[in-house]
Protein backbone atom coordinates (compact mmCIF):
# COMPACT_ATOMS: atom_id res chain seq x y z
CA UNK A 1 0.00 0.00 0.00
CA UNK A 2 2.88 2.12 0.31
CA UNK A 3 3.39 4.60 -2.42
CA UNK A 4 6.06 6.44 -3.81
CA UNK A 5 3.61 9.08 -4.96
CA UNK A 6 4.03 12.20 -3.03
CA UNK A 7 0.33 12.72 -3.06
CA UNK A 8 -1.06 9.46 -3.03
CA UNK A 9 -4.60 9.07 -1.33
CA UNK A 10 -6.05 6.06 0.10
CA UNK A 11 -9.90 6.28 -0.03
CA UNK A 12 -11.87 3.80 2.59
CA UNK A 13 -15.32 3.22 3.68
CA UNK A 14 -16.20 5.45 7.14
CA UNK A 15 -16.06 2.09 9.54
CA UNK A 16 -12.59 1.29 8.16
CA UNK A 17 -11.54 4.41 9.13
CA UNK A 18 -9.46 3.75 12.02
CA UNK A 19 -8.37 0.19 10.76
CA UNK A 20 -6.62 2.29 7.47
CA UNK A 21 -4.92 4.65 10.17
CA UNK A 22 -3.94 2.13 12.46
CA UNK A 23 -2.78 0.03 9.17
CA UNK A 24 -1.02 3.25 8.41
CA UNK A 25 0.55 3.34 11.61
CA UNK A 26 2.16 0.33 12.03
CA UNK A 27 3.68 0.56 8.43
CA UNK A 28 5.97 3.38 9.33
CA UNK A 29 3.23 6.42 9.20
CA UNK A 30 4.57 7.78 12.79
CA UNK A 31 4.20 11.60 11.93
CA UNK A 32 0.83 13.32 12.11
CA UNK A 33 0.46 15.94 9.90
CA UNK A 34 -3.10 17.18 9.57
CA UNK A 35 -6.95 16.53 9.38
CA UNK A 36 -9.44 18.59 8.03
CA UNK A 37 -13.04 17.66 5.83
CA UNK A 38 -14.87 19.34 2.68
CA UNK A 39 -18.25 19.61 2.26
CA UNK A 40 -19.11 17.12 -1.21
CA UNK A 41 -22.79 18.59 -1.53
CA UNK A 42 -24.78 15.40 -2.13
CA UNK A 43 -21.81 12.88 -1.34
CA UNK A 44 -21.81 13.79 2.31
CA UNK A 45 -18.63 14.97 3.85
CA UNK A 46 -15.29 14.14 3.19
CA UNK A 47 -12.80 13.79 5.95
CA UNK A 48 -9.31 13.90 5.25
CA UNK A 49 -5.50 13.48 6.79
CA UNK A 50 -2.43 13.25 5.93
CA UNK A 51 0.52 11.27 8.19
CA UNK A 52 4.16 11.33 7.29
CA UNK A 53 7.04 8.80 7.24
CA UNK A 54 9.62 10.10 8.76
CA UNK A 55 11.57 7.45 8.25
CA UNK A 56 11.04 7.21 4.56
CA UNK A 57 10.46 10.77 4.29
CA UNK A 58 7.22 9.88 2.45
CA UNK A 59 3.45 10.86 2.94
CA UNK A 60 -0.07 9.24 2.34
CA UNK A 61 -3.61 10.73 2.86
CA UNK A 62 -6.26 9.15 4.09
CA UNK A 63 -9.84 10.22 2.56
CA UNK A 64 -13.44 8.74 3.67
CA UNK A 65 -16.71 10.17 3.19
CA UNK A 66 -19.97 10.79 6.73
CA UNK A 67 -23.51 11.52 6.24
CA UNK A 68 -24.21 15.05 6.06
CA UNK A 69 -26.44 14.57 9.16
CA UNK A 70 -25.18 12.93 12.02
CA UNK A 71 -21.75 11.54 10.47
CA UNK A 72 -19.29 10.38 12.58
CA UNK A 73 -15.93 8.88 12.78
CA UNK A 74 -13.66 7.08 15.32
CA UNK A 75 -11.24 9.53 16.68
CA UNK A 76 -7.74 9.10 15.43
CA UNK A 77 -6.31 10.43 18.49
CA UNK A 78 -4.80 7.27 20.50
CA UNK A 79 -2.50 6.63 17.31
CA UNK A 80 -1.43 10.40 16.67
CA UNK A 81 -2.03 12.42 19.68
CA UNK A 82 -1.41 15.44 17.47
CA UNK A 83 -4.65 14.59 15.76
CA UNK A 84 -6.86 15.78 18.84
CA UNK A 85 -6.73 19.72 18.01
CA UNK A 86 -7.87 18.60 14.12
CA UNK A 87 -10.26 16.69 15.19
CA UNK A 88 -11.94 18.94 17.43
CA UNK A 89 -12.09 21.59 14.74
CA UNK A 90 -13.19 19.85 11.93
CA UNK A 91 -15.98 18.73 14.60
CA UNK A 92 -17.51 22.61 15.18
CA UNK A 93 -16.52 23.24 11.24
CA UNK A 94 -18.33 20.79 9.96
CA UNK A 95 -20.66 18.95 12.60
CA UNK A 96 -19.01 16.01 12.31
CA UNK A 97 -19.24 14.15 15.42
CA UNK A 98 -15.37 12.23 16.66
CA UNK A 99 -16.45 9.37 19.06
CA UNK A 100 -14.29 8.60 22.23
CA UNK A 101 -12.63 12.06 21.13
CA UNK A 102 -10.28 13.02 24.76
CA UNK A 103 -11.23 16.51 24.88
CA UNK A 104 -14.45 17.31 22.47
CA UNK A 105 -15.14 21.20 23.35
CA UNK A 106 -15.08 23.46 20.39
CA UNK A 107 -11.31 24.29 19.04
CA UNK A 108 -12.26 28.32 18.13
CA UNK A 109 -15.33 29.57 18.18
CA UNK A 110 -17.18 30.91 20.59
CA UNK A 111 -19.19 29.38 23.34
CA UNK A 112 -22.58 28.86 22.63
CA UNK A 113 -21.83 29.48 18.48
CA UNK A 114 -24.94 28.13 16.11
CA UNK A 115 -24.10 25.99 13.56
CA UNK A 116 -21.56 24.72 11.63
CA UNK A 117 -19.78 27.29 9.32
CA UNK A 118 -17.44 25.72 6.91
CA UNK A 119 -20.87 23.77 5.40
CA UNK A 120 -22.11 25.08 2.25
CA UNK A 121 -25.43 25.56 3.42
CA UNK A 122 -24.53 27.95 6.17
CA UNK A 123 -25.35 31.47 5.36
CA UNK A 124 -23.46 34.30 5.95
CA UNK A 125 -25.50 36.75 7.00
CA UNK A 126 -23.16 40.03 6.09
CA UNK A 127 -23.88 39.12 2.54
CA UNK A 128 -27.60 38.78 2.94
CA UNK A 129 -27.53 42.49 3.93
CA UNK A 130 -24.69 43.88 1.51
CA UNK A 131 -23.87 42.47 -1.19
CA UNK A 132 -20.58 40.54 -1.64
CA UNK A 133 -18.32 43.19 -3.90
CA UNK A 134 -15.62 40.63 -5.25
CA UNK A 135 -15.89 38.85 -8.74
CA UNK A 136 -13.93 35.92 -9.56
CA UNK A 137 -12.61 36.77 -12.64
CA UNK A 138 -10.85 40.36 -13.72
CA UNK A 139 -13.69 43.00 -15.37
CA UNK A 140 -16.50 40.30 -14.29
CA UNK A 141 -20.03 42.29 -14.17
CA UNK A 142 -21.71 42.70 -10.99
CA UNK A 143 -24.99 42.56 -12.60
CA UNK A 144 -24.88 39.24 -14.39
CA UNK A 145 -23.18 37.41 -11.44
CA UNK A 146 -24.65 34.71 -9.87
CA UNK A 147 -25.27 34.38 -6.09
CA UNK A 148 -21.89 34.68 -4.27
CA UNK A 149 -21.20 31.11 -2.30
CA UNK A 150 -22.81 31.55 0.99
CA UNK A 151 -25.95 32.86 0.04
CA UNK A 152 -29.65 31.29 -0.63
CA UNK A 153 -31.62 32.62 -2.85
CA UNK A 154 -34.24 34.97 -2.63
CA UNK A 155 -36.81 33.77 0.15
CA UNK A 156 -35.38 30.73 0.79
CA UNK A 157 -34.25 32.57 4.38
CA UNK A 158 -34.41 35.31 6.45
CA UNK A 159 -37.69 37.60 7.11
CA UNK B 1 15.49 74.19 36.11
CA UNK B 2 12.55 76.41 35.63
CA UNK B 3 8.89 75.04 36.45
CA UNK B 4 7.29 75.35 33.04
CA UNK B 5 10.22 73.60 31.44
CA UNK B 6 9.62 70.47 34.14
CA UNK B 7 6.14 71.12 33.80
CA UNK B 8 6.92 70.17 29.60
CA UNK B 9 9.08 67.64 31.01
CA UNK B 10 6.56 65.63 32.29
CA UNK B 11 4.44 65.82 29.35
CA UNK B 12 6.98 64.70 26.65
CA UNK B 13 5.47 61.05 26.88
CA UNK B 14 2.04 61.71 27.66
CA UNK B 15 0.72 59.13 25.09
CA UNK B 16 1.71 55.35 27.18
CA UNK B 17 0.59 53.14 24.36
CA UNK B 18 -1.21 50.03 25.03
CA UNK B 19 -0.22 48.16 21.63
CA UNK B 20 -3.05 45.23 21.14
CA UNK B 21 -1.47 43.89 18.23
CA UNK B 22 -3.48 40.87 16.73
CA UNK B 23 -2.53 40.60 13.26
CA UNK B 24 -0.46 41.70 10.34
CA UNK B 25 -0.80 45.76 11.07
CA UNK B 26 0.78 45.37 14.47
CA UNK B 27 3.92 44.58 11.87
CA UNK B 28 3.03 48.31 10.85
CA UNK B 29 2.92 49.10 14.55
CA UNK B 30 6.34 47.70 15.09
CA UNK B 31 7.80 49.68 11.99
CA UNK B 32 6.01 52.52 13.13
CA UNK B 33 7.61 52.13 16.92
CA UNK B 34 10.98 51.18 15.73
CA UNK B 35 11.29 54.66 15.07
CA UNK B 36 11.68 56.20 18.72
CA UNK B 37 12.32 59.51 17.69
CA UNK B 38 8.87 59.61 15.36
CA UNK B 39 6.87 58.15 18.41
CA UNK B 40 9.10 60.59 21.18
CA UNK B 41 8.00 63.65 18.26
CA UNK B 42 4.26 62.86 19.01
CA UNK B 43 4.76 61.98 22.33
CA UNK B 44 4.11 59.05 22.70
CA UNK B 45 5.63 56.04 24.11
CA UNK B 46 4.88 52.48 22.51
CA UNK B 47 4.92 49.25 23.93
CA UNK B 48 3.02 50.03 27.92
CA UNK B 49 4.00 46.72 29.70
CA UNK B 50 0.48 46.53 31.09
CA UNK B 51 -3.42 47.91 30.68
CA UNK B 52 -3.17 50.21 33.50
CA UNK B 53 -0.02 51.75 33.00
CA UNK B 54 -1.21 53.19 29.43
CA UNK B 55 -3.59 55.70 28.82
CA UNK B 56 -3.94 55.23 24.98
CA UNK B 57 -5.07 51.82 23.53
CA UNK B 58 -3.96 50.86 19.74
CA UNK B 59 -5.93 48.25 18.27
CA UNK B 60 -3.55 46.72 15.12
CA UNK B 61 -5.52 44.17 13.52
CA UNK B 62 -8.52 41.64 13.06
CA UNK B 63 -10.69 41.12 16.21
CA UNK B 64 -12.75 37.69 16.63
CA UNK B 65 -15.82 37.12 18.09
CA UNK B 66 -13.98 34.65 20.50
CA UNK B 67 -11.34 37.56 21.22
CA UNK B 68 -13.30 40.06 21.53
CA UNK B 69 -14.20 39.36 25.45
CA UNK B 70 -10.71 39.99 26.30
CA UNK B 71 -10.23 42.91 24.14
CA UNK B 72 -13.05 44.17 26.14
CA UNK B 73 -11.10 43.78 29.17
CA UNK B 74 -8.16 44.94 28.65
CA UNK B 75 -9.95 48.78 28.02
CA UNK B 76 -11.54 47.50 31.14
CA UNK B 77 -8.27 47.50 33.03
CA UNK B 78 -7.00 51.06 31.44
CA UNK B 79 -7.46 53.68 33.43
CA UNK B 80 -11.00 55.44 33.18
CA UNK B 81 -9.95 58.68 30.91
CA UNK B 82 -8.35 56.34 28.28
CA UNK B 83 -7.91 56.82 24.63
CA UNK B 84 -8.62 53.97 22.01
CA UNK B 85 -7.22 54.43 18.62
CA UNK B 86 -8.76 51.57 16.07
CA UNK B 87 -5.84 50.91 13.44
CA UNK B 88 -6.55 49.45 9.82
CA UNK B 89 -9.65 48.15 8.24
CA UNK B 90 -10.08 44.91 10.12
CA UNK B 91 -10.30 46.88 13.90
CA UNK B 92 -12.71 49.32 12.34
CA UNK B 93 -14.94 47.37 10.33
CA UNK B 94 -13.67 43.92 9.92
CA UNK B 95 -11.90 44.86 6.67
CA UNK B 96 -11.61 41.97 4.21
CA UNK B 97 -13.12 39.90 6.41
CA UNK B 98 -16.70 41.62 7.04
CA UNK B 99 -18.67 38.82 5.99
CA UNK B 100 -17.06 36.11 8.22
CA UNK B 101 -18.75 34.18 10.57
CA UNK B 102 -15.97 34.98 13.34
CA UNK B 103 -15.09 37.97 12.97
CA UNK B 104 -16.24 41.48 14.72
CA UNK B 105 -17.08 44.09 12.48
CA UNK B 106 -15.63 46.82 14.15
CA UNK B 107 -13.69 47.02 17.91
CA UNK B 108 -16.18 49.91 18.23
CA UNK B 109 -19.43 47.26 18.59
CA UNK B 110 -17.55 46.86 22.31
CA UNK B 111 -15.56 49.67 23.34
CA UNK B 112 -15.37 53.65 22.21
CA UNK B 113 -13.02 54.22 19.56
CA UNK B 114 -11.91 58.15 19.70
CA UNK B 115 -9.83 57.95 16.16
CA UNK B 116 -9.85 55.49 13.56
CA UNK B 117 -7.27 55.15 11.05
CA UNK B 118 -7.69 53.73 7.23
CA UNK B 119 -5.70 51.59 5.55
CA UNK B 120 -5.39 47.52 4.80
CA UNK B 121 -2.74 47.72 6.20
CA UNK B 122 -1.96 51.69 7.10
CA UNK B 123 1.29 52.68 6.80
CA UNK B 124 3.48 53.47 9.81
CA UNK B 125 3.27 57.19 9.16
CA UNK B 126 -0.39 56.75 9.34
CA UNK B 127 0.03 55.55 12.96
CA UNK B 128 1.76 58.59 13.69
CA UNK B 129 -0.38 61.07 11.86
CA UNK B 130 -3.26 59.32 14.18
CA UNK B 131 -1.33 59.96 17.07
CA UNK B 132 -0.86 63.31 16.15
CA UNK B 133 -4.04 64.43 15.53
CA UNK B 134 -4.66 62.53 18.98
CA UNK B 135 -2.25 64.71 21.17
CA UNK B 136 -4.30 68.11 19.28
CA UNK B 137 -7.24 66.31 20.38
CA UNK B 138 -6.54 66.18 23.96
CA UNK B 139 -5.23 69.37 23.86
Amino acid sequence: MASDDFAATRDVPSDGWFGAASELKDSGYDFFDWLSAYDDSDAGLAVVTRVWSVGDRRGVMLRTRVARDGGSLPTLTSLWGGAAWHERETAEMFGIYFVDHPDPRPLLLPDGFDGHPLRKEFVLASRVAKEWPGAKEPGESVAGRKRPPGVPAAGAWGP
Amino acid sequence: MAADVTIEWGHIFRLRVLDVGLACCAVEFAAAAARGDDMAAVAARPFAPEPREANVMVISGTVTDKLAPHVKRLYDEMPPDSYVMSFGSCANCGGPYWDSYSVTKGVDQMIPVDIYVPGCPPRPEALLAGLAQLNERIG
